[in-house]
C-alpha cells in the first residue's frame, strides 16, 4: 500500500468512526439539526429561485416569450459570484493550510515516518480542500439547482456543475497552500497574526479597487444595464478560472458540449498543474519552513508586557473574583489567538461596509412605506450581525476551556458562576458593538423617534437572548476535545445554535415589521391602537428573549453539573 | 483527612472501581499503585470531584465532595499527569488566574506566587507564554499553582512524567517536607522505587479492587519471597503490566 493510500485510509476510518459516533448522540438533537440544516438548504434554494425568476422576468416582454436583459444580468452575476468565491477560497486556504501543514500535531507525527514532503503535502492537502470548501458545497448546491430549475437546464448542466466543482475548489486550494508554503519559508519568523494581517490587507485593497470600479451611485443611473455590464466586465476575463467555470457550466446548459469540455479541461489541467507545483514546492521548502517555525525565537516576554492586556488587572479591579480572573483569562486568550481576533476584525469590516453604505440610503427615501421597511431591515441587519458574533465567538467559550476544564472543575467555583460569567461577558462585549451600531445606523438613516427607539431596544434585548442561546447551547453541547473555535462552531451544537439564533431573530424582527407595516398600510383605526399593538409586540419580544435566555442557560447548567471530566 | 466509603464507579457495564474503603490521616504520604487500567486515575478523579461516583462517598477534610464540593475543593490541590494549561497565558498570568479562582488576595499572589515560581525555577520564564514551555516546565507550573492556595491535601497523578532527575529529586523532597508540615499527599505512580522510598503507606489496586493496604514493610511481607517493592508488586498483581 502506498503511503498516500495509508494516510487516506486512516482518514476515511476516522471519518467513518465520527459518522458512526452520531448514533450515540441524542436522537432529538440529531433530528433537530438535520431538519434545520435541510430547512436552511431549502430556504436558500427558494431564495435563489425567487431571485433568479425575478431577474429572468426583468426586461422580458409581456408575454414573457422574449429573452430579457435579466438573463444577461443573471449570467454576469454568476460570474461575479464565482470570482468572489474563488478569491475567498484562496484566502481561506492560506489560513487553513497554515494550521493543517504547520500547526497540526499530525504533521509532527508524519514527519517521523520515512515519507517524502511531497507525499505529506498531498496527504494534508485533501484535508485543506475539505475544510475550506464544504460550506461552498452546502450553500452552492441550492444555487445551482435553483439556476437550473429557473432556466429549465438539461440534466447535463447538473452533471457538469458537479464535474467543474472539483477543479474549481482544487485550484484556489493549491494557490492558497502555495502562498502559505512560500510565506512560511520566506518569513520564517512571521507570526500567524502578521500573515493574517497581510491577507486582510490584500482583501481590503481588492475591496477598495472594486469599490472604485463599481461605485454604488452608478447603479442609480438610468443607464443601468451598460453600467452594470461595464463594472462587471473584469469578471469575464478569459484569464480567470472562475470565468472558465461559469462559461463551461453555462455552455453545458446551452448544450454546447465542445465549449463545455474545453473549459473543463482548461480548468482541470490548471488545477492539476497548481497542485503539482505546490507539491514540488513543498518537497523543496516545506521542511525548512516547518523547522524554522518550530524553532522560532521565544522572545515575546517584552512584547507581552507592553501590550494593553497588561493593564486588564487594573481596569477590572471592581469585579469580584473569581469572575475577574475568568474575564481576564478569556480576554487574554481571545486576543492572543490570531484566528479569533482576525475574524473579529472581519466583522468590523462588514459593519464598516454596512455603515458606509448607509450614507447612500439616508434621505433618499421619503415615502413612509420605504422608510418603515428600511427601519425594519436595519434592525434585521444589526441583529443578524449580533447573531453571527454570538454564534462564532460566544458559543465556543465553554468548549474552549477544553482539556483544561480540570482547573475549573477543581476550583471552589460553582458552575453557575462560571456560566453566568460567560453570559455577562458576552452581553457586555457584544452590546458595546451592536448597540453602538444600532444607534449609529439609526441616526444615519434619520429614523423617526419611534423607529429609532424600537431599533435600539430590539438590539439591546436580543443581546440577552442571543447570548443566552449561545452560552446555554455552548454549555449543553460542549466539545472539550477541540481547541479550534472554528471547528467547535461547525459542529452539531454550533449549527443548532446558529439556526435557533436565526429563528429567534426572525420572530423578533418579524413581529415589529408586521406592526410597523400595518401602520404604513393604514390598518390601524387610531394612534392608540397602533401604540397598543406596538406594546404587545414589545412584550412579545421581551418574553421571547427571556425564554431564549433562561431555558438554554438552565439546560446548559444542568448538563455541566452532571458532566464528568 | 481523606476518607472513602464504598466508593464505586461503573462505566456502563465495566466496573472501574469497586467498593473502595480508605482512610488516610493528615500528614500522611500515601502511594496508590496498580497496573494500567486498574482504576487509579478513576479513583483520583472521584476524589477530586471530576467524576461522580456510581455509589459510595468520598470525604476530604470531613467534607463530602458531592454534597459540599466548594468546601472540599478549597483544601485540595491536584496535579494531573498531563497538565493541560492555558497555552496563551504566561506562567505568571496563569498563577494570577488560579489565585483569582481561589479568591486569594493580590498581595499573596505577589509574594507567595513569586516565591513558588522561584522554588520551582520558573521565574526566568514566568513572562513567556505557556505554549513555549517544555512538558517538564508545564509540570512544574502545575505544581507551583497547586500550592498557591496552601492546600491541606494534594492529589498527584503520576507526577514524574517529563521531569528530569534533578527535578524528580526536588519534587520528591518538596512533597515529603510538606507532609512533615501536615500536608496529606495521595499519589498515584508507576515509579515503584520512589514509592518505596517516600510512602508512609501503600495501597495496591487491581481490576478496580483494593488488593492490599499497608506500610512498605507490611506490603513486602505479603509476598512469598523477599525483594524490592517492584518484585512484590509484580507478584501480587500476578505479572500484569505496571
Amino acid at each position: 500500500m502506498s503511503q498516500l493510500a495509508a494516510v487516506a485510509r486512516a482518514k476515511l476510518q476516522i471519518a467513518r468512526h465520527s459518522i458512526a459516533s452520531v448514533q450515540t448522540e441524542s436522537k432529538l438533537k440529531v433530528s433537530v439539526i438535520s431538519v434545520c440544516a435541510f430547512g436552511l438548504w431549502l430556504g436558500a434554494f427558494f431564495l435563489f429561485k425567487e431571485g433568479f425568476e425575478f431577474l429572468m422576468r426583468f426586461g422580458a416582454d409581456v408575454s414573457g416569450s422574449a429573452r430579457g436583459i435579466g438573463s444577461i444580468v443573471l449570467t454576469r452575476m454568476l460570474g461575479v459570484l464565482a470570482l468572489a468565491v474563488f478569491f475567498m477560497l484562496i484566502f481561506s486556504n492560506v489560513l487553513v493550510s497554515f494550521s493543517t501543514l504547520y500547526r497540526s500535531r499530525e504533521v509532527a507525527y508524519l514527519l517521523h515516518a520515512p515519507i517524502s514532503f511531497r507525499t505529506l503535502f498531498v496527504a494534508r492537502f485533501f484535508e485543506c480542500i475539505a475544510f475550506s470548501s464544504w460550506a461552498l458545497a452546502y450553500l452552492g448546491s441550492p444555487l445551482i439547482l435553483a439556476y437550473g430549475y429557473t432556466t429549465g437546464a438539461p440534466l447535463i448542466f447538473y452533471v457538469s456543475a458537479i464535474m467543474f466543482f472539483v477543479p474549481y475548489i482544487t485550484l484556489p486550494a493549491a494557490i492558497g497552500s502555495l502562498v502559505t508554503l512560500v510565506l512560511a519559508r520566506v518569513f520564517p519568523r512571521l507570526r500567524m497574526s502578521t500573515i493574517i494581517l497581510f491577507g486582510m490587507l490584500a482583501v481590503l485593497l481588492l475591496f477598495v479597487y472594486w469599490k472604485q470600479s463599481m461605485g454604488v451611485n452608478r447603479l442609480s443611473e438610468d443607464t443601468f444595464l451598460p453600467a452594470l455590464l461595464d463594472m462587471t466586465s473584469q469578471t469575464q476575463s478569459p484569464l480567470l478560472p472562475s470565468y472558465w467555470t461559469t462559461r463551461g457550466v453555462l455552455a453545458a446548459a446551452a448544450r454546447s458540449y465542445g465549449e463545455c469540455i474545453f473549459d473543463f479541461l482548461l480548468l482541470t489541467s490548471n488545477a492539476l498543474m497548481a497542485v503539482w507545483l505546490a507539491a514540488e514546492t513543498a518537497q523543496r521548502i516545506f521542511y525548512m519552513g516547518w523547522s524554522s517555525l518550530a524553532g522560532r525565537e521565544r522572545g515575546r516576554a517584552k512584547w507581552l508586557g507592553r501590550s494593553p492586556l497588561a493593564y486588564l488587572d487594573g481596569l477590572l479591579k471592581a469585579l469580584p473574583n473569581p469572575e475577574r480572573a475568568l474575564v481576564i483569562k478569556d480576554i487574554r486568550l481571545f486576543w492572543r489567538d490570531a484566528t479569533q481576533w482576525s475574524q473579529f476584525v472581519i466583522f468590523f469590516g462588514i459593519m464598516a461596509v454596512y455603515i458606509a453604505n448607509l450614507r447612500n440610503m439616508s434621505g433618499r427615501y421619503q415615502q413612509d412605506f420605504w422608510r418603515s421597511w428600511i427601519a425594519c431591515l436595519n434592525i434585521g441587519a444589526c441583529t443578524l450581525i449580533l447573531a453571527t458574533l454570538t454564534s462564532r465567538f460566544v458559543f465556543p467559550l465553554v468548549s474552549l476551556e477544553g482539556r483544561r476544564f480540570w482547573i475549573l472543575g477543581l476550583a471552589p467555583l460553582s458552575f453557575r458562576r462560571l456560566v453566568f460569567q460567560k453570559f455577562w461577558l458576552s452581553v457586555a462585549t457584544t452590546s458595546a458593538f451592536t448597540v453602538g451600531l444600532a444607534i449609529l445606523s439609526g441616526s444615519m438613516l434619520g429614523l423617526e423617534p419611534i423607529y429609532f427607539a424600537l431599533s435600539v431596544y430590539s438590539v439591546i434585548i436580543t443581546n440577552f437572548g442571543l447570548s443566552g442561546l449561545a452560552v446555554g447551547l455552548g454549555t449543553l453541547y460542549p466539545n472539550f476535545q477541540e481547541d479550534n473555535p472554528a471547528r467547535i462552531v461547525s459542529g452539531m451544537g454550533g449549527t443548532l445554535n446558529f439556526l435557533l439564533s436565526v429563528g429567534y431573530i426572525t420572530l423578533v424582527v418579524g413581529a415589529q415589521t408586521m406592526i410597523l407595516q400595518w401602520r404604513v398600510l393604514g390598518l390601524y383605526t387610531s394612534d392608540a391602537s397602533f401604540y397598543m399593538a406596538l406594546a404587545i409586540a414589545v412584550v412579545f419580544i421581551t418574553g421571547l428573549s427571556i425564554v431564549s435566555t433562561v431555558i438554554p442557560l438552565s439546560l446548559g447548567l444542568r448538563n455541566l453539573n452532571r458532566m464528568e471530566f | 483527612m481523606i476518607r472513602t466509603e464504598n466508593l464505586t464507579k461503573r462505566f456502563g457495564s465495566k466496573l472501574a472501581v469497586a467498593n473502595l474503603d480508605l482512610e488516610i490521616a493528615a500528614g500522611e504520604f500515601f502511594c496508590f499503585l496498580g497496573p494500567n487500567g486498574a482504576g487509579k486515575t478513576t479513583t483520583i478523579k472521584m476524589l477530586t470531584g471530576l467524576l461522580h461516583p456510581t455509589e459510595g462517598r468520598a470525604f476530604l477534610g470531613g467534607h463530602d465532595i458531592r454534597k459540599e464540593p466548594l468546601q472540599a475543593k478549597r483544601i485540595i490541590g491536584y496535579i494531573p499527569d498531563s497538565p493541560f494549561l492555558y497555552e496563551k497565558l504566561t506562567g505568571r498570568e496563569f498563577m494570577r488566574f488560579v489565585a483569582g479562582l481561589y479568591h486569594l488576595e493580590d498581595g499573596r499572589v505577589a509574594e507567595y506566587g513569586e516565591e513558588l515560581l522561584e522554588i520551582f525555577e520558573l521565574r526566568s520564564v514566568a513572562d513567556d507564554l505557556i505554549e513555549d514551555y517544555s512538558h517538564g516546565m508545564r509540570q512544574k507550573l502545575s505544581f507551583a499553582s497547586c500550592f498557591l492556595h496552601d492546600p491541606k491535601i494534594v492529589v498527584v497523578d503520576e507526577p514524574w512524567v517529563g521531569l528530569d532527575p534533578k527535578n524528580i529529586r526536588f519534587v520528591k523532597d518538596y512533597l515529603k517536607t510538606r507532609t512533615r508540615e501536615g500536608l496529606t499527599v495521595f499519589m498515584s505512580t508507576h515509579t515503584l522505587s520512589i514509592a518505596e522510598e517516600i510512602a508512609d503507606r501503600i495501597g495496591i489496586i487491581h481490576n478496580g479492587k483494593l488488593l492490599h493496604l499497608g506500610t512498605v514493610p507490611e506490603i513486602k511481607a505479603l509476598a512469598d519471597r523477599t525483594g524490592s517493592l517492584e518484585d512484590v508488586f509484580l507478584e501480587l498483581t500476578q505479572g500484569d503490566e505496571v
